[in-house]
């Protein structure tokens, strides 16, 4: 961030503040563009997902290309329907709902740590921010059930109103571990630790269960199946999102897969390494000491900049997203496997085995590592 | 319920299957094949005792109305002036809004000039062109004017008008020869 204000600064001229704005401008805009663009990714893998599953062959005609067109067809689609608000409908509420579920998952992006460096704030408190913004979700989720003056809308929401309690508990508790080695909630410190030490699931005997109930517990907090009860489309229509449609309806479509994106790299940095390799391969996505952006904003001349060191740098964020994938895609393989848990099978799932066991892996790690012990690769 | 032994147990029991059904979703996932027909595309092949739209052998027919009476629905409607053993063709028609592809009116065809196609895409823009004409020409064919020669006032041939649009009459007229081609290997 402070090189991007840096650049700004050497480039234009201009003063701190107006340096800051632009650079903010330009996170946050390349940011939303990310965003949209891996979400209609994401939304044609998943029906090309779903569709190999069920042994049939999904959007094939539009674009050519076994239908990549199909979700950007979508979504123009979805900006020429009609905003309709039901009569009855809380306007106000019914009105910001939507922008309130998205802004939760967005807002959780800026901490997230492309690599060293590439993350728009560092923030001290970085985990337990994107657990806290998370859950300003839930909000909107509930306010858009009981807005719409609908009774399967507020099923919905009232469905997720109780299972919110249920799996935010295990699924913050399951990542104490990993901040219990480190020592610290700043993102950027779990990738240097790992960097340093290898992977945090390969620290302890717990890390594994503590990254797997993260992990089932984070499926929950996306609101994916088989933990898709605000939704329930075979039970309650389409859940709280029942009476929405055309731009507003998409906004919590794509609120379902950025926040798989936000989870799955949540995981991907607390256990799995983030952007570094298991091997130790020309540092990938370690910053270099002279970078572009330091010749760029007048601290350097060009023919000191460290070109491979550049060039593995922002390899990182490409073995991030990768990463990411991974779990995005055990996420969309559980969803067209399991069928959906009734609300007391998750209540049950969530206090009796969840939580328990997260609180286990707590206490085992604490044990190891007041005792000294480590599993593998720790120095 | 209740007891340890069942608490994991049924851990086991939960992790065990969903990795099960997982394996089961993977296996589905991988596979080659798949059931989608790309249906424009790709045709499903017919059977051959298949009852889709029909087709007439024009030349053959001799304007009987025996398929049409065997109709039970009566949607085939025939009309042709008789010169001799001439016949001058002004209507041959078979009503799809009303067709019930019964297959009744290929029995009785003394002649055995009406077929039924495996020809299944009955969609047409209006209910109005619902009802197929079979003809290939209306009128008196050349040769036929020719034989009649003056013994009645003959109207020029015309092709026929197409209820359906040409490239369904191109496929019937297709789906003909190869039926004709099967009875030649027969």
């Amino acid at each position: 961030m402070q090189g991007l204000i840096d650049v700004f600064a050497n480039l234009l001229g201009t003063g701190p503040t107006l340096s800051m704005v632009l650079a903010y401008f330009v996170c946050i805009h390349s940011l939303i563009g990310f965003i949209t663009i891996y979400a209609m990714f994401a939304i044609w893998m998943e029906r090309k997902v779903a569709a190999h599953i069920q042994v049939r062959l999904g959007p094939m005609e539009t674009g050519g290309w076994h239908g990549w067109a199909q979700s950007p067809a979508d979504a123009l689609k979805l900006l020429f329907k009609e905003d309709l608000i039901p009569a009855g409908a809380n306007k106000f509420l019914f009105w910001i709902a939507p922008a309130l579920v998205f802004c939760g998952v967005f807002t959780g992006f800026i901490v997230v740590p492309f690599a060293e460096g590439i993350q728009i704030v560092d923030l001290e408190l970085g985990v337990f921010f994107i657990v806290a913004i998370a859950s300003v979700e839930v909000i909107g989720v509930i306010m858009a059930g009981w807005s719409s003056n609908s009774k399967y809308s507020l099923f919905g929401a009232v469905r997720e109103a109780a299972q919110v309690v249920s799996y935010e508990l295990p699924s913050a508790t399951a990542l104490l571990p990993p901040v219990l080695i480190v020592g610290s909630l700043t993102l950027g410190d779990f990738n240097t630790f790992q960097a340093e030490h290898g992977w945090l699931i390969l620290h302890n005997p717990f890390m594994p269960i503590a990254a797997l109930i993260f992990f089932i517990s984070s499926l929950a907090g996306c609101k994916r199946a088989p933990f898709d009860l605000p939704e329930a489309e075979s039970e309650l229509v389409s859940g709280f999102h029942t009476e929405y449609s055309g731009m507003r309806f998409s906004f919590f479509g794509l609120e379902e897969f950025v926040s798989m994106f936000l989870v799955s790299a949540v995981t991907a940095t607390l256990f799995f390494g983030g952007y570094t390799l298991p091997f130790d391969l020309l540092s990938i996505g370690a910053a270099p000491d002279v970078s572009l952006f330091d010749w760029l904003s007048g601290h350097a001349e060009l023919g000191q900049v460290d070109i491979l060191g550049s060039l593995t740098h922002l390899a990182g964020p490409a073995v991030f997203i990768v990463k990411v994938f991974v779990f995005i895609f055990i996420q969309m393989w559980l969803r067209w496997t399991l069928p959906r848990l009734r609300v007391d099978q998750v209540m049950v799932l969530g206090y009796k085995f969840l939580l328990p066991w997260a609180l286990f892996t707590v206490v085992g790690t604490a044990l190891f590592e007041g005792l000294g012990w480590g599993w593998c690769s720790h120095s | 319920m209740g007891s340890v032994r069942d608490y994991f147990a049924s851990i086991g029991n939960g992790l065990g299957s969903a990795v099960k059904g997982m394996g089961v979703t993977l296996r589905h996932l991988t596979q080659e094949d798949t059931i989608t027909l790309l249906y424009p595309h790709e045709r499903r092949e017919m059977p051959p005792t298949y009852r889709g739209l029909h087709i007439l052998e024009q030349d053959k027919c001799i304007d009987c109305g025996l398929c049409a009476k065997a109709c039970p629905v009566d949607c085939i409607e025939i009309e042709a002036e008789h010169h001799g053993r001439v016949l001058e063709w002004a209507k041959f028609t078979i009503d799809y809004k009303k067709c019930i592809f019964c297959e009744l009116c290929i029995p009785p065809c003394p002649v055995k000039c009406i077929h039924m196609t495996s020809e299944y895409e009955l969609a047409t823009d209006s209910p109005d062109t619902m009802a197929e004409d079979l003809l290939t020409w209306t009128g008196l064919r050349r040769e036929d004017q020719e034989k009649l020669e003056g013994k009645a006032k003959p109207k020029p041939a015309a092709p026929a008008a197409s209820g359906g649009g040409g490239d369904l009459q191109s496929r019937v007229a297709a789906m003909l020869a190869k039926k004709k081609a099967e009875k030649g290997e027969d």
